[in-house]
């Protein structure tokens, strides 16, 4: 099959073009840009699927199974401290999760565990409803349930109340229905991160044991979900440019509003725990996991700033310093006195870090969008 | 979610610049086409192998036979949306959710605040936090629009674990069910008839909503989040054996449905949706992208290819659906009537009037097209309503409606203005051989590969049509009419003036990256098919020829014709 493709890529000529450039007139040829560049991608895409995503799926689920035990123990001894392991355990979670939404399709998708896991906002209608009229809850029975009563944020809610005055919660203020309602959903979110992780290396279909782990579908293109390795490539860099723009102009932009007179708190992603400029910066580190191939403090491995290199080295550092900049400027945004978001967006100073912090955002979507993701044209496979 | 960014508009326009440069070596347009057409010497090359890399086929050494035929027009057409084709979008999973490239700024700016919404997940009123995003249901079939349009594609086909025989449609779901009363066929729609409107079920109506807000049924504290009724999915398999001994293995959905909330559990068979004279229609979400496209080829254009009687005897009638249009009702247009272009049976005039009564009805979300629940004046609209003190009316004391005009606006266009993605391996030599088999057996006798868009003053849905869809040459692959696909594929629901049999032909282009959006995702009407050969298996009746036509091709062939489709 590799033998096809380069076949192939000598005789066309351009990606979009029609065929038999071989048979045409020169001046019937497209000119081939002489910026076209080769790069082989085999090691990059086999490092990225299994070192990153796949291995991010596995601290996720990990971090489930650590939370599950973390919110049984708080049923089973409802203490101060155990609370707030819990509550740790939640924010500890949450990492991989949020470092996974730079690479948001395949099995995530398909088996719709972004929604049981991550609906916002939460109807804190229905889920107050329940506790006041249920005696008791399963993880069976609430597996049932709509998903904008289970995942991330309900658990958030019921750990850390309802984040308006503070982000505390004592342990007398949380029931013990709210502590079983709290368990049953870590049980039922832990059923689907495993399900997540085994669509990835066991059966993209969890009911068809002979359907191939997806991981394969990356790493074995011509397929039916990828036709060539030019499609993972482009998946991935679609992947990073959608939470750095879900970051710049959504997350933060939305709650942010036009002026200091126009925020919306009800809009910030984490209101709950207060967590959100870690949201944020974990979107941003997935994105920078993805770009160099490696997790934060690994060694060097093939990632995309190596597709990218091969184009355009100087595009490569600078994009790479990009992603540094963006992560400094949303950390920088909580400032000397440790603002939450939920916040800053209502301090005039932290404003400006804010607005800072969109325009590196917006820096690094301008240079993904523009001069990253159309190498994928030049690139000859 | 993807949000507005004047990034986007920036990085959009120099994007337009090198979509320009690329739309001019492309052939999209006809006169360059039959340029390219000529460039390659009109030859088709049909080797043993197949698989043999194209373009300098006379230098190859294959043993070889050379046939000189004219090749289909459309072989190397690239650009299937014309210049609303998506740009470093179509080998991926981006393949359907990308704007049109030739949007303006400010179109853009609405695409995009479209698309928040259309991951908008609503909510149980009253969410005193989030009042702009609650009004869900009371009952419905699922949250946001794209949990049934995933990434603006198909939705996951349910599959069932080992061992067990039916799966209860919940969360998961993009699919659902449409139910009438059986009243025979209504082939002129007029006022007497109330336009060949479909009679819904006594206390139901003509969409069976499974699921709900927690309260949505009296019994609620037994039946949380239960809908109208439960419906379960089960699968009847069925196996088709080709001439070479090669067989598939097919399936179907059935359905069945339990716990309907107009009876007590005992008397459950008395309930009106389960008596001998209801019709239902299983209904999976369909991909939407190029939508808007195809509102504006002209009518005439469709019923030009309308032939009824079959006058020409090719077995092929193709006929369109005439059906009510509540724009034209709202601006008190004497006869409420259109062509209908949208839904599996073209049940749907434009894009509006199809978003909007999902909005309404697969979510239970009132907007300014349709102001009243879907199951207003129901028994159990109005228990659930006293029950819940009347605070989820659907519009609210000023008679506002909980999805606003500019909502619904700017959610329209983000479905009217989604680009089509191009093709892939238009220079394979498979793709090439099964492009002309595609017209050999008569694919296009319903796949009508190409039209150009309307110019001049024009309406989508009852507003002033974007100038980015005018004058396109788009090759949508589909005749826009319905036709009689046999009893194997019948849901026995008339639907307008299309009867029980009849289905529209569907577009075909971007059908190839179905899975690479979606790899859950199935074909046809209720999901049925895992890919393109079981689709093309499932048709019958005015398509049986070409489905006999299909099985009698040799294997190799047979695959040619599957990676032409593949490569749309």
């Amino acid at each position: 099959m590799i033998f096809k493709k380069s076949l192939l890529a000598a005789a066309i000529s351009a990606l979009v073009l029609t065929a038999c450039g071989g048979s045409s007139s020169d001046s019937e040829t497209p000119v081939v840009e002489e910026t076209s560049f080769s790069f082989e991608a085999t090691e990059m895409i086999t490092n990225l699927t299994n070192d990153v995503i796949v291995a991010g799926y596995q601290n996720l689920n990990d971090g489930a199974t650590d939370f599950l035990l973390a919110t049984q123990n708080l049923v089973n001894t409802p203490t101060e401290e155990n609370l707030a392991l819990a509550q740790q355990a939640w924010k500890e979670v949450r990492v991989p999760w949020e470092q996974g939404e730079s690479h948001i399709f395949g099995p995530v998708d398909a088996l719709s565990i972004d929604p049981h896991l991550d609906t916002w906002p939460l109807n804190t209608s229905d889920l107050e409803a329940l506790l006041a009229s249920q005696a008791s809850f399963s993880a069976d029975e609430l597996k049932t349930f709509n998903d904008d009563v289970q995942g991330f944020h309900t658990m958030e809610f019921l750990l850390f109340g309802d984040g308006v005055e503070d982000n505390e919660k004592s342990i007398d203020e949380m029931t013990t229905l709210e502590s079983e309602y709290l368990s049953a959903a870590a049980e039922v979110f832990k059923t689907y991160t495993q399900s997540l992780l085994d669509a990835w290396i066991v059966a993209n279909d969890p009911n068809d044991a002979n359907s191939p782990a997806y991981k394969d579908l990356l790493l074995t293109t011509n397929n039916d979900i990828y036709a060539s390795q030019l499609g993972v490539v482009e998946e991935l860099i679609n992947g990073m440019i959608g939470i750095v723009d879900e970051v710049g102009n959504g997350k933060i932009a939305e709650p942010f509003g036009s002026n200091i007179d126009n925020i919306d708190t009800s809009k910030v992603e984490s209101q709950y725990s207060w967590n959100s400029l870690a949201d944020f910066t974990d979107n941003i580190r997935g994105v920078q996991n993805v770009y160099r191939g490696e997790f934060s403090g690994q060694a060097d491995k093939a990632g995309i700033i190596d597709f990218v290199n091969a184009a355009d080295a100087d595009l490569a550092t600078r994009v790479d310093t990009e992603i540094t900049d963006a992560i400094a400027a949303i950390e920088a945004i909580a400032g000397d006195n440790d603002l939450p978001f939920r916040q800053a967006i209502n301090d005039a100073d932290a404003r400006v870090r804010i607005q800072a912090a969109i325009d590196a955002l917006s820096t690094l979507q301008t240079s993904f969008e523009n001069d990253v993701l159309t190498k994928l044209q030049d690139w000859q496979q | 979610m993807i949000n507005l960014s004047k990034l986007k508009k920036l990085s959009y326009l120099s994007k337009l610049s090198k979509f320009n440069y690329l739309y001019k070596l492309s052939n999209s347009d006809s006169s360059t086409k039959q340029r390219q057409v000529k460039l390659c010497h009109v030859v088709l090359v049909i080797t043993s192998a197949m698989i043999i890399s194209g373009c300098n086929s006379s230098s190859s050494n294959e043993t070889s036979k050379e046939t000189e035929q004219p090749q289909a027009a459309y072989t190397f057409v690239s650009l299937l949306g014309g210049e609303a084709t998506a740009i470093d979008a179509s080998d991926s999973g981006h393949g359907f959710s990308t704007p049109m490239p030739n949007l303006t700024a400010e179109e853009l700016d609405k695409h995009l605040t479209g698309d928040t919404h259309f991951e908008t997940a609503f909510t149980t009123a009253p969410n005193n936090e989030h009042p702009d995003l609650d009004g869900l249901g009371p009952v419905f079939n699922n949250q946001d629009c794209n949990s049934c349009h995933q990434r603006d594609g198909r939705p996951s086909t349910i599959t069932l674990a080992e061992g067990e025989s039916r799966v209860l449609l919940g969360s998961n779901a993009g699919i659902f069910l449409r139910m009438s009363i059986d009243d025979g066929e209504c082939l002129v729609p007029s006022v007497e008839n109330n336009y060949c409107k479909n009679v819904g079920v006594d206390g139901f109506g003509t969409q069976l909503f499974h699921r709900g807000v927690l309260k949505a049924r009296d019994d609620w504290q037994e039946n949380p989040f239960i809908g109208q009724a439960n419906v379960y999915l089960s699968y009847e398999y069925s196996t088709v054996t080709y001439a070479d001994g090669n067989t598939v293995t097919l399936k179907k959905p059935m359905f069945t449905i339990e716990k309907p909330y107009d009876v007590a559990p005992e008397n459950s068979l008395n309930s009106a949706i389960l008596q001998a004279n209801v019709r239902y229609s299983p209904r999976n979400g369909m991909p939407i992208f190029g939508l808007g496209l195809l509102e504006l080829i002209s009518e005439a254009d469709i019923l030009a290819l309308a032939d009824e009687n079959d006058t020409n005897n090719d077995g092929i009638s193709g006929r369109p659906n005439w059906v009510f249009d509540p724009v034209k009702a709202n601006n008190n247009d004497p006869i409420p009537v259109s062509l209908g272009r949208f839904g599996w049976k073209a049940s749907t005039p434009s894009v509006r009037v199809q978003s909007l009564a999902a909005l309404r009805g697969d979510m239970g979300i009132t907007n300014p097209l349709f102001p009243e629940e879907s199951v207003v004046n129901t028994p159990l609209h109005e228990s659930y309503l006293a029950r819940t003190g009347f605070v989820d009316t659907g519009t609210d004391e000023q008679g506002n409606t909980e999805a606003t005009q500019q909502f619904s606006d700017e959610v329209v266009f983000y479905a009217e203005t989604l680009a089509v993605p191009a093709r892939r391996n238009i220079n394979d030599e498979s793709v090439i051989a099964g492009a002309q088999l595609f017209t050999q057996v008569n694919c296009t006798g319903c796949h009508q590969p190409d039209f150009i868009t309307s110019t001049g003053e024009l309406l989508v849905g009852g507003l002033a049509a974007p100038e980015v869809l005018k004058g396109q040459h788009i090759y949508p692959f589909t005749d826009m009419l319905l036709h009689d696909l046999g009893e194997g594929l019948a849901d026995n629901r008339r639907d307008f003036t299309a009867n029980g049999q009849e289905w529209k032909t569907r577009p075909l282009w971007g059908i190839g990256l179905t899975k690479t959006v979606n790899p859950a995702a199935g074909f046809l009407h209720d999901g049925r098919a895992a890919d393109v050969e079981e689709a093309i298996l499932w048709h019958g009746g005015e398509a049986e020829q070409s489905k006999n036509a299909y099985m009698a091709l040799a294997e190799a062939e047979r695959q040619s014709l599957i990676d032409f489709v593949m490569s749309l």
